[in-house]
């Protein structure tokens, strides 16, 4: 069985990298981009708000300092494409690294006063960005275009994000599985029995929300050099933050394949709504679908299939 | 600084901050009694202002008297969506969870709605009285803001007199407190939530429509007044009425000083940075007990 679901797994992931040797439209090539984005956003949002409960509405923030230093960075030391998308990498630890000194004391915060303590935090950090000139103030920055065809540096930045959410992935699949994983739900289920149970709670929790920065931050990197151009109202939204919590929980929190399967399904569908229908009625239908389906799933999808599988 | 400017800045800050505390009274109240987090509840409190738009655009009616017309007709709505939408979900295991996603559907669908009748413009309510003003000294303050602000400091009276006085107001409180003991005393605990969150949802239209006369409005407003709600009621502490109207008071002070001393760019900043720093060492509000 476990031979098995590796060789599906392996082929799923040929058949994607092969995707763009196929000449789809661009359109197909940004829409799997921002597919792979908001999954690699959701499952490590669910590092923290999923394994431990600790739900952070602030995760845009991450994203939104991976890509203004990427930005930054690129415009200033006038990067090649090349070491522009590598740059995302250090700025993904920028992102990290502010969660760390964030965390600290942010964390030990419980309940929906955690979620309002990073809510303040995303505006804080965008305000900052806005206001201070240097770091891209009201006007935001400009990055070079690749010098090579759209398409081209469309594949490009599809085969990298596409490397990065395997790698997030991966990640979250040995998560899953380690005894850090077990030491995050322990925390969900209840903190002072699992401290009595000598789980370094404050730690896990800090390293948990240290590695949900992460690759958010070099997703937004990659986003900046994809969109070329970037403002903080774009990328620093709280809309977002609050996607990516929705996405996670929507399809399962404290899952491996849950907020696989919310950021799909949502993207998916927020994507075929605004196509197909004019926008105004388009938004309704979506808020709909919320409202249905945690009526007929209130613990998310995941939740609801095995259930129906068990019985 | 001139210290008349301060003073105006101040005092508008804090009718600001009531306004938000009226906005922000039932939010508490549904969050503390039923653990329900109420994303639309800012949006029930547009739509509040934009009824009142609309009886005043077309009908002539004053805010004030309209007030009278769309609250009771928010709270027999707000009974119908908590039957159907919110009873089902408190069964769920995580009831804030479940509640945030589904309320958040709804504030969409309540959001583009409203720009579906309204548009997408900014609104402003325009009372007959709206040019005058009341000039006391140095001072002035517009009449749309002082019967904005009057109608919360009467609306937040109101609940709290309404949970301190009434028999329903002690049952809600004793809900909060200990849900099945209040049940072994004959409460039924579905009714008590029904009428806390409908109640919840009326205040919030009169917040919206006292908000209205202080600011422009458009659909998406409503995201920007949650925020400053929640920051309200956590800073007051959630299920406490006296708690947030002095939450109101302290958030407007601080906007209101910010806003003399500071370029405008930077108002926000300072007010989110200290509620954050706020926060970290006192999560629980400054006002401990609930209801």
């Amino acid at each position: 069985m476990q031979k098995y679901r590796l060789v599906a797994i392996a082929i799923l992931i040929v058949m994607l990298a092969a995707f763009p040797f196929l000449e789809p439209e661009v359109y197909y090539l940004s829409f799997m981009f921002s597919l792979f984005m908001y999954v690699v956003l959701a499952s490590s949002w669910n590092f923290i708000g999923g394994y431990t409960g600790y739900l952070s509405f602030g995760h845009a923030a991450f994203f939104g300092i991976g890509a203004f230093a990427t930005a930054k960075a690129a415009s200033m030391l006038e990067l090649t494409p090349f070491l522009t998308i590598l740059a995302s990498i250090p700025a993904g630890a920028l992102a990290a690294l502010v969660a760390l000194i964030v965390g600290y004391p942010c964390l030990k915060i419980r309940g929906p006063y955690f979620s309002v303590v990073t809510i303040c935090f995303a505006f804080v950090v965008e305000l900052t960005v806005k206001n201070i000139e240097f770091l891209g103030g009201a006007e935001g920055i400009w990055l070079k275009f690749m010098d090579i065809p759209e398409k081209l540096s469309r594949s490009i930045l599809y085969e990298v994000m596409l490397l990065l959410m395997i790698v997030t992935l991966s990640v979250a699949w040995w998560l899953d599985r380690s005894r850090f994983g077990a030491g995050l739900r322990a925390i969900r289920s209840d903190e002072e029995v699992a401290e009595t149970m000598a789980i370094p709670t404050a730690k896990i929790k800090i390293q948990a929300f240290v590695l949900s920065a992460f690759f958010p931050g070099i997703a937004g990197g990659l986003f900046a050099y994809y969109l070329t151009y970037i403002h903080a109202d774009v990328v620093f939204n709280i809309n977002i933050s609050i996607l990516i919590v929705l996405m996670a929980m929507f399809g399962g929190g404290g899952t491996w394949l849950g907020p696989i399967i919310g950021a799909v399904i949502l993207t998916v569908v927020n994507e075929g709504l605004s196509t197909f229908a004019q926008a105004e009625i388009a938004r309704i239908i979506y808020g709909a679908l919320f409202i249905v389906v945690t009526i007929f799933m209130p613990n998310g999808i995941i939740d609801f299939f095995r259930k129906k599988g068990s019985s | 600084m001139d210290s008349v400017l301060i003073i105006q800045s101040l005092i508008s800050g804090i009718m600001m901050g009531m306004v938000y505390a009226l906005l922000g009274v039932g939010f508490s109240l549904t969050w503390g009694v039923m653990h329900v987090i109420h994303i639309s509840h800012a949006a029930f409190g547009l739509l509040g202002a934009y009824l009142a738009y609309s009886l005043l655009q077309y009908f002539g009616v004053d805010p004030v008297v309209s007030a009278a017309v769309s609250v009771p007709l928010l709270f027999l709505v707000a009974c119908g969506v908590y039957q159907l939408l919110i009873r089902p979900i408190t069964k769920a295991k995580e009831v804030i969870v479940a509640s945030m996603i589904l309320t958040f559907g709804l504030a969409i669908i309540l959001e583009n709605v409203m720009v579906l009748i309204w548009k997408a413009d900014p609104r402003v309510l325009t009372p007959t009285y709206a040019s005058g003003a009341l000039i006391v000294g140095p001072f002035y303050f517009q009449y749309p803001h002082l019967v904005g602000f009057s109608l919360s400091i009467v609306g937040i009276t109101a609940i709290y007199l309404f949970l301190k006085k009434t028999y329903t107001g002690m049952a809600v409180r004793a809900a909060w407190q200990q849900p099945e003991a209040t049940q072994l005393y004959g409460v039924n605990l579905y009714r008590i939530s029904m009428i806390t969150f409908a109640l919840a949802v009326s205040t919030a239209g009169a917040g919206g429509i006292s908000l209205a006369l202080l600011n422009s409005f458009e659909p998406h407003s409503h995201n920007l007044w949650l925020i400053y709600l929640f920051l309200v009621v956590i800073v007051g502490g959630v299920g406490n009425v006296i708690g947030t109207a002095m939450a109101g008071l302290i958030i407007g002070v601080i906007t209101g000083l910010s806003m003399a001393f500071l370029p405008y760019q930077w108002v926000n900043l300072v007010t989110f940075g200290l509620l954050m720093i706020f926060l970290i060492f006192r999560p629980h509000g400054l006002f401990k007990q609930g209801v």
